[in-house]
């Protein structure tokens, strides 16, 4: 490829023999460009990145730099000094340095005179660098004073930094990693960033990490989609004209059969409303979210990763409070900054397929099933647990959902990711809350495993219990919903039904 | 029901001593002690002086031992036991024999306060409870005037009831089984450990976390209270009003030896019961050793290092919860 700044070709890399993290993967980055790489989680995106850095080796591969053939990196020092840089998705910000000490983080030697630091020689070179780049901040801020985006920012601005005290030119053109950054911003931070970005291509090329389709639509040249550590398409958006749907397609690569809908085993939806949603609006996250939730059904709440699905889910169980609008519960309208507890108290239960996010680890299998259901182990005349009926009620479990676990009183921590979640949401089961709120269910576990969640969550809705889920896969909407609402910057866009989904989504 | 064949009790016990290493710690300890100085160790008198120390570790760090299970920490025990010492002697002449009650009251009184105060300004239980330390021994000092004040009217609590078995073990016993059970059988010990195993998971999974952060403190300050009705006692009958640093570590020894991780979510008071009775057994070998304090001090502090780097990394793989 001519012009080329940066060329990784054929980079393969395995972890302990077995997972393929990279398969032959090729991809070049041109002068001034923003090429984005996406695909799902455990793609391979970050394996790739982390070989660009030199946190990984690769197994296989060869590296070129203008042209010329060069050793992969072994450390980000070196890295630096090939004119690679990477902005971490979070956790990167030093919150209690000054804007010119983070920048100049650990390029104090390049200040030093006579053993002591030339702070107004920093605090000049950081000015140059922020008005080059128009980050609107004064050197002296400290980083937790700006605003996420600015921080961001200043991240970026330092990235670039560092090529050039690493190359000790200043003209070179950094190539930098943008992991996610977007993450932790409201949707209109993310305007703001991006036109910043677009600005500073003038003077460096950027990889753009993500899985948020519209960023990677509006903000990139180029497109690299990879699945399962292969590439599996590349788009150059100048040239080609695709649609937001071809993209998506290319990420999660499934077949149009995989939709279908059958009515006969989601159960029967009564009118009875269990759940009200009016007007809910959280400023910067999503805005005038209505519906009714019946007993017994299921609505997805269906968007790209950003869109707010996940923060209108989390608002439902208690974990992030609203603004405007109003939830109300079987008649009782509830209270804008209550607690999970209380919510829970109400009928409403959360399950997370995020591992570790409501498993007690360092338990046995009993405990964790038994956490939300002690009344029911409890002994008949006094407040005491009984260990009897603690391990009937998870053998029942175990048995039911198939949970491959030596015994019961395994600790939760040695079990398989599939047979965690599992666990995780057979609690459930037993504690049969009104409504179950299913966020990302199955993320990160394998076809069978998967398939026993689907199996159970239908079964939980035939017996009565309201759902909502938020997911990345759309198989699981047209497998568990009833309704699916569109969702895009934070406001609903269209309601359809799992037909009309499938369509859409299989077109 | 039939005697277990010796064949179902072996698995049990070796994977209690694979959960519990420090057991294998206190036998090494006897044995070694019972050779070295048998002349000195292994009298009655010495039986009774560990199972003293025993008693007084324990009765500290049993309330304590709940707020690390939470992941937090209560330094105000000694506290509690000077400020208590002296409004024991300021009551003494009004309420007569019910003033020993103040302790329990005292004790309930600070939990609560430390309960309240972490979860509603959210500042770390370190700083917050040694501050309270502080202030109860300043408040001790002034209302007595400078000096330690005794209450004699209590010497019937320790009184010796059989020959080389401090009464106030025996009066330890109920209170060490009362905290176990609290902690492993009941609703509020089972959701302690969730609070301190994955504080989100256990919102999630419906439990009122700040409350049961409030009775955690309340329990601890309550149960310190309780065990200093005998402790007073068994301390000499009067609380000193000079804060020392030893009242203030070796409970919090007992409790990180028995395994009890600061972080929190495991552990608990049978941990912390049996770390008391190690370290107990420990000091008292090293002193009849006749090693200088100071190096007695030192071996301590190894010990303690050693611990606590096996309860964090495990033994062969084996993790201690």
């Amino acid at each position: 490829m001519d012009g080329s700044l940066l060329e990784v070709k054929g980079v393969s890399k395995t972890f302990d023999g077995v997972v393929h993290a990279l398969d032959d993967v090729t991809i070049a980055v041109r002068q001034n460009e923003i090429v984005g790489v996406v695909g799902e989680n455990g793609a391979g995106k970050s394996t790739l990145m982390k070989i660009l850095v030199g946190v990984y080796a690769p197994d296989k591969g060869e590296l070129y730099y203008r042209g010329r053939k060069v050793p992969f990196p072994k450390n980000p020092k070196e890295a630096a000094e090939r004119g690679i840089s990477i902005v971490y998705q979070e956790k990167g910000v030093i919150p209690h340095l000054q804007v010119y000490q983070f920048l100049l983080l650990g390029h104090e030697d390049k200040y030093v005179k006579l053993s002591r630091l030339q702070i107004d020689k920093m605090k000049k070179d950081a000015r140059e660098i922020l008005e080059e780049f128009h980050v609107k901040c004064d050197v002296e801020n400290f980083m937790y004073e700006l605003p996420l985006s600015t921080q961001k920012m200043v991240e970026i601005a330092r990235a670039i930094l560092s090529v050039r005290l690493e190359h000790g030119d200043d003209d070179v053109t950094s190539i930098i990693i943008l992991d996610e950054p977007t993450a932790p911003l409201t949707i209109e931070e993310r305007r703001g960033l991006f036109s910043d970005i677009l600005e500073m291509k003038k003077n460096a090329s950027f990889i753009f990490v993500s899985h948020i389709i519209p960023e990677v639509m509006e903000f990139t040249d180029r497109v690299h989609v990879l699945r399962d550590g292969k590439l599996v398409a590349h788009y150059d958006l100048s040239k080609e004209k695709i649609t937001e749907e071809d993209l998506f397609r290319a990420i999660v690569g499934r077949e149009s059969s995989e939709y279908i809908y059958k009515p006969e085993v989601k159960g029967v939806v009564s009118e009875e409303v269990v759940l009200t949603v009016k007007d809910l609006t959280k400023n910067g996250c999503y805005y005038d979210i209505s519906f009714d939730l019946r007993k017994g059904e299921c609505i997805g709440i269906f968007g790209p990763a950003g869109s707010g699905k996940s923060e209108i889910i989390k608002t439902i169980a208690g974990l992030m409070s609203f603004e405007g609008g109003g939830l109300i519960v079987r008649g009782q309208k509830v209270k804008a900054d209550e607690l999970p507890h209380f919510r829970l108290g109400r009928g409403i239960g959360y399950f997370s397929g995020e591992i570790g996010k409501e498993l007690f680890l360092n338990w046995p299998i009993t405990k964790n099933i038994s956490i939300v259901s002690i009344e029911k182990i409890l002994l008949r005349m006094l407040p005491v647990i009984s260990f009897n009926a603690e391990r009937k009620m998870a053998e029942k479990i175990v048995k039911r959902l198939r949970i491959s676990a030596p015994s019961v009183n395994t600790d939760c921590y040695s079990l398989s990711g599939g047979s965690k979640q599992k666990v995780s949401v057979g609690k459930w089961l037993e504690r049969n809350p009104d409504i179950l709120l299913l966020e990302d269910p199955t993320i990160g576990i394998d076809v069978g495993a998967r398939e026993d969640i689907y199996e159970t969550a239908l079964e939980m809705k035939k017996s009565g219990i309201s759902m909502i889920l938020v997911s990345d896969d759309p198989k699981e909407y047209s497998m568990l919903c009833d309704k699916i609402m569109f969702i895009k910057d934070g406001r609903i866009q269209k309601v359809l039904s799992p037909e009309e989904f499938g369509k859409v989504m299989a077109a | 029901m039939k005697i277990l064949g010796s064949n179902k009790i072996t698995p049990v016990i070796i994977q209690t001593l694979k959960t519990h290493p420090l057991i294998i710690a206190l036998i090494a300890f006897v044995v070694m002690f019972s050779v070295l100085i048998p002349a000195r160790f292994l009298t009655p008198l010495n039986f009774s002086s560990i199972l003293r120390l025993f008693v007084t570790y324990t009765l500290f760090a049993l309330g304590p031992t709940i707020v690390v299970v939470i992941g937090s920490l209560d330094l105000s025990y000694v506290g509690i036991w000077m400020l208590g010492g002296v409004l024991l002697w300021l009551l003494m002449p009004i309420l007569g024999m019910l003033s020993i009650l103040v302790y329990p009251l005292l004790g309930l009184a600070t939990g609560l306060l430390i309960g309240v105060i972490q979860v509603k300004v959210k500042i770390p239980s370190f700083i917050l409870t040694l501050s309270l330390l502080v202030t109860f021994a300043g408040l001790a000092a002034w209302l007595a005037g400078g000096v330690s004040r005794p209450v004699r009217e209590y010497a019937f609590i320790t009184a010796p009831l059989i020959p080389h078995l401090p009464t106030a073990f025996l009066w330890s016993i109920p209170i060490i089984i009362a905290a176990v059970f609290i902690m492993k059988r009941t609703r509020i010990g089972t959701y302690l450990y969730a609070i301190g195993s994955n504080e989100e998971g256990a919102g999630l999974a419906g439990i009122n976390v700040d409350k049961y952060k409030i009775l955690a403190f309340t329990l601890s300050g309550l149960l310190t209270g309780i065990g200093l009705i005998i402790l007073f006692q068994h301390l000499g009958g009067s609380a000193p009003v000079e804060l020392k640093l030893g009242n203030l570590v070796w409970p919090l020894a007992a409790i990180v030896l028995g395994g009890t991780p600061l972080v929190g979510g495991s552990g608990g008071p049978h941990r912390t019961a049996l770390g008391a009775l190690t370290l107990a057994v420990a000091t008292q070998g090293l002193y009849l050793m006749i090693l200088l304090p100071e190096v007695v001090a030192l071996l301590l502090g190894l010990l303690l290092v050693a611990a606590i780097v096996i309860g964090t990394r495990g033994l062969k793989g084996v993790t201690i919860t």
